[in-house]
Formats: C-alpha cells, sequence, structure tokens
C-alpha cells in the first residue's frame, strides 16, 4: 500500500465536491422547466421527455456522483481520484455544457448541439472514467465496494459510449436499430452504473453510518458480481435475439435487485441507533422504491402487453431510488464537509457541529415534498394533471436542495473568516 | 479472534454500541442514566485508543509498517477526543441539542476513521505481525 493513500491529504479540497453539489440542483429545475414543453411522462421518446430525463440523469444524478466519488473513494477503498482540481474542472465544465447542449439538441432537433454535446459529454466521462480507474488501481483495499465501484465504472464506459453512438446517429441520420440500442443504454447506465454504485458504497455506509449489523457475506461478495453478469446476459439476449435468456436475465437481475433492498430494509430496522434521522428515512425511501421498480420490471416480463409497467420501472428507479439515495447523502455529507474542514484548521472553538449547518427542519421538509414529487409522478401515468404537480414537485426540490447546499457553503465561508481573524 | 482485523472491529462495535446507549439516554432526558452511559462510552473510546496508541501501532511501526496512515489515525484520535471533551460538557450542562449535533458530528468522524483501520491499517496490520498476534492480543487485553 502507498503512504499518501492515507495521509492527510486524502480528502479533496472542499470547493471540489461542494461546486458538483452547488450546480446539480439547477438541473432539477430545468428539468423541470423542459417538462411544461413535453405531455406526460408516459412515452420516453418524446423530445422534451429525452431532455428532461438526460437533465436528471446527467445533470444532476451524474453531477452528484461526480463530486461525491472524489470524497468517497479515499474512506472506502484507501484511495484518492489523482489531481482531484484538474479532474474536477474537466468533468465539471464539459458536463455542465454537454447537458445543456443535449438537451437543446433533442428539444430542437439540431445536429450541430447534438454533435457538440458528444464531444463535451465524452470528453467530461472519459476524464471521470480514467480518474476512478486510476484511483481503483491504486486502492489499498481489495474489497466487495471496491469490485462493485468497478464493475459500475466498467457499466458507465459501455452506457456512455452506447449514449454517444445513439447522439451521433440522431443527428447524423445513421440507420440504427434505435430502440435496441437506447434499451442497451438505459439498462448499463441505470442497472449499472447508478444500482453498483449505490450496492457498493452501501456495503460500508449502511453499516457503519446508520449503526446497523454488517450485510451478510453471501449478499456483498455475489450480489454485484451476479448483478453485472445479468446485465450482460441481457445485452447478450437482446443481441442475438434469445427471449429465454432474456428473461432469465431479467429475472436474475430483479431478484438480486429486491434482496439487496429487502436486506437493506431488514438492516435498517435492526440498527442500534433510534434517534430520529431523515437521512435514513430518504434512504429507506430509496430502498422500497427500489423494490417496486423491480417489481414493476418483472410485471412487464410475465405479462408484456402491460408495457407501460416498464416506464413506470424506469421513473420509480430514477426518481424514487436513485434521487432518494443521493439527497440522503447531501444531507450527511455536506454538513460533514462544513464541519470537517473547519475543523482540522486548528482552531475548534466556534466551528458549528453537523447539526448547525443546515436546518434539520429543511431536510424534513425536503423529505416531504421529495415524497409528494414521488406520488405525482406515479399519478401522472394514469391522470395527466398529475404532471403538474410532479414539474411544481421537482422544480421546488431544485430550489429546496440549492437553498441547503448554499447555506451550507455560507455557514462554511462565514465561520472561516471568523476564524481567519482569531 | 484470529486476527487483528477481527479483533479491533468487534472492539469498534462495542463502541458503537455504547454510542448508540448514550446518544439515546442524552436525548431523552434521563438525566442520572446519561451520564452513566455517556461515562460508559467514554471510557470504552479511551480503552480503545489506548490499545492502539500503546500497543498496536508502536508495534505496528517497529515492523516496519507505514508511518504516514498511522500519524492520521492519531490526529484523528485527537479530534475525536476534543468533540468527547465537548460531548462531556454538553452532558454536564444538560445541554440536550449541543449533544445532539456533536454525536451526530462524532458518529460520522468515527464511522469514517474506522472504514480506514478495518479496510486498510488492520490488513497491513495482519500481514506483517502475523507472528506476534497472541502477544499483541494479551498486551491489549491487558489495558484498563
Amino acid at each position: 500500500m502507498s503512504t499518501v493513500s492515507l495521509s492527510t491529504e486524502q480528502a479533496p479540497p472542499i470547493s471540489v465536491p461542494l461546486r458538483f453539489f452547488a450546480v446539480a440542483p439547477l438541473f432539477l429545475v430545468l428539468a423541470a422547466l423542459i417538462g411544461i414543453m413535453g405531455d406526460g411522462i408516459a412515452d420516453t421518446h418524446t423530445p422534451a421527455l429525452l431532455a428532461a430525463t438526460h437533465c436528471i440523469t446527467l445533470g444532476f444524478i451524474g453531477m452528484i456522483m461526480f463530486g461525491a466519488m472524489q470524497q468517497i473513494l479515499p474512506v472506502v477503498i484507501g484511495s484518492p481520484m489523482p489531481s482531484s482540481r484538474l479532474v474536477a474542472w474537466f468533468s465539471l465544465l464539459p458536463l455542465i455544457f454537454g447537458t445543456l447542449s443535449l438537451s437543446g439538441g433533442f428539444l430542437l432537433g439540431n445536429s450541430a448541439l447534438l454533435h457538440l454535446a458528444s464531444l463535451l459529454l465524452g470528453l467530461a466521462f472519459l476524464v471521470f472514467i480514467a480518474a476512478s480507474l486510476v484511483s481503483l488501481a491504486r486502492a489499498a483495499a481489495r474489497n466487495t465496494t471496491a469490485t462493485a465501484i468497478l464493475l459500475s465504472v466498467l457499466a458507465l464506459t459501455a452506457a456512455v459510449a452506447l449514449g454517444l453512438v445513439l447522439a451521433q446517429g440522431y443527428a447524423s441520420g445513421w440507420q440504427l436499430n434505435y430502440p435496441k440500442l437506447a434499451a442497451a443504454h438505459i439498462s448499463l447506465a441505470l442497472g449499472g452504473w447508478v444500482m453498483l454504485l449505490i450496492v457498493g458504497v452501501s456495503y460500508q455506509v449502511v453499516p457503519m453510518f446508520q449503526l446497523t449489523p454488517t450485510y451478510p457475506k453471501w449478499l456483498s461478495v455475489g450480489l454485484a458480481p451476479a448483478l453485472f453478469s445479468a446485465l450482460l446476459l441481457n445485452l447478450a439476449a437482446d443481441y442475438f435475439e434469445i427471449h429465454t435468456l432474456g428473461f432469465f436475465a431479467v429475472c436474475l437481475f430483479c431478484l438480486c435487485a429486491i434482496s439487496f433492498a429487502l436486506v437493506t430494509l431488514k438492516l435498517q430496522f435492526q440498527r442500534r441507533r433510534s434517534v430520529p434521522d431523515a437521512t435514513l428515512n430518504f434512504f429507506r425511501l430509496g430502498m422500497i422504491s427500489l423494490l417496486c421498480a423491480a417489481l414493476c420490471a418483472m410485471v412487464v416480463l410475465f405479462a408484456p402487453a402491460h408495457e407501460y409497467f416498464r416506464q413506470l420501472s424506469i421513473v420509480i428507479f430514477i426518481l424514487g431510488f436513485a434521487l432518494s439515495v443521493i439527497h440522503g447523502m447531501l444531507y450527511k455529507i455536506i454538513p460533514f464537509l462544513v464541519w470537517f474542514h473547519l475543523f482540522r484548521g486548528g482552531v475548534k472553538k466556534g466551528v458549528p457541529n453537523m447539526k448547525e449547518v443546515i436546518p434539520e427542519h429543511w431536510m424534513w421538509r425536503h423529505l416531504w415534498l421529495h415524497m409528494a414529487t414521488l406520488l405525482a409522478a406515479l399519478l401522472a401515468f394514469f391522470w395527466d394533471t398529475a404532471t403538474w404537480l410532479l414539474i411544481l414537485g421537482l422544480s421546488l426540490q431544485g430550489v429546496v436542495l440549492s437553498f441547503a447546499i448554499f447555506t451550507g457553503i455560507m455557514v462554511y465561508r462565514r465561520t472561516y473568516q471568523r476564524l481567519a481573524k482569531v | 479472534m484470529n486476527t487483528i482485523a477481527e479483533f479491533m472491529s468487534t472492539d469498534h462495535r462495542a463502541c458503537d454500541l455504547t454510542f448508540a446507549t448514550a446518544e439515546q439516554a442524552a436525548l431523552t432526558n434521563s438525566l442520572s442514566k446519561a451520564e452513566t452511559a455517556f461515562e460508559t462510552f467514554r471510557q470504552n473510546m479511551q480503552r480503545h485508543f489506548r490499545m492502539e496508541e500503546e500497543v498496536l501501532f508502536p508495534a505496528l511501526l517497529d515492523a516496519g509498517g507505514p508511518g504516514g496512515p498511522v500519524q492520521v489515525m492519531r490526529m484523528e484520535h485527537a479530534q475525536m477526543n476534543e468533540l468527547i471533551e465537548l460531548m462531556a460538557a454538553a452532558v454536564a450542562n444538560k445541554n440536550t441539542q449541543e449533544y445532539s449535533g456533536l454525536s451526530e458530528t462524532l458518529l460520522i468522524v468515527m464511522q469514517q476513521h474506522n472504514l480506514k483501520e478495518e479496510q486498510i491499517l488492520y490488513p497491513i496490520a495482519d500481514r506483517i505481525l502475523a507472528a506476534e498476534l497472541e502477544s499483541l492480543f494479551s498486551r491489549m487485553q491487558a489495558i484498563q
């Protein structure tokens, strides 16, 4: 192991993760604004819904994951990303402008914007993936978390490559099998990148930070490879058109996801700490959503006539699972970063503790707002007016989260300046 | 116990348990219980720090283990001790709100510290101190 991997400098400067966190909520607002132009969420292929979805997946989820990985890797695998500031700039800026161009390209049907988006997003992900792989290669810890993160980065690489092919194809009018490629792109991005990353980090975060028993060994060792194999089998089945294999692969994936959600909920039920915690409730909501998303995907498998369950599954996965877990994580990580970077400065008196950074009642209000948004998203499948509630909920969430993050940054700045004078 | 990782991780979990009991007592305003529970937690933590700082870390360094990480772990112990002292003051002043914020902070500091030890430092210790495990265990157990 290299001695630098646990040095004091292993944590990136506070500005690195915070700049990603500060930008990301704006994309939730943008997604909501674009949603006004669309007509509901039941059909993924309208330009407005494609644009809005990518604002959420790239602009919000991707943005937060880019920032959080810089912070989390040194702790969970003992290896920071190289050149954190440089990686931050070369992934943040192209991700912002790439997502904007992509959404603009979809909305306006503009080829030049789609070409530009491919270039910028290609650069953002190239930098991020390369930095993640270097960090993984240097990792002191070879544990189940490192394996899951590696598999998630591999899935991300394939998802991005397919995304680039799709964008270039749309822009240049190539004759491609778009539904098939899009299905592979979605399964690798959500089932691969997002799912595996959350699984890998949960192995350590849930038992330690929520004071629960540890995950059973069969699950922490077997789950990530099983999920990844199911994804590969599904891709092969789709490519070679072997329907039985596809059926088996989706079943395997859903059963793995269901086991993960149920085991996590059970562990959280057995936690030793009984203090009410908004973060924990966000995480629980995420697990319940994952369970529902997997069940919806299985309905399509056994009753192919109910095609809209596929779309329902994707919506629940993104808004219910990914967003809930991310919100919960942000409300822990931001107060911790503010405290950590102030407390290690030497002057301890007057450093706010974690509960003095973002007001707790704010987190609880966001949790209720998030649940209402999720409910509106489900209703929107059957009742058009609910689409407006979804748009309202999503934009309010962007504002609430921006306020929380801005508050964290201001508390840091004010305290830092005050301490500097002491 | 066969490894340092198991031995020390078990002690981490034991500290976690007293942490949760102390927090519960402090936040439910059962004052006499809070003081006793907090004292147990503080003693457990100090015993754990001493096992590392007086036995494990010196043995690790003597066997040519990595100095940088050990230094970081010592610094984090100092950070946690400062938080624990602030918590002691909050218990003495019966300031529930202050205790709750400090306790939340300590939990994160403590767990990210434990993660680094359990994932990285203890496995290294197991590799380079394999020959003297028994003597290390008995020396650590002797610490009160």
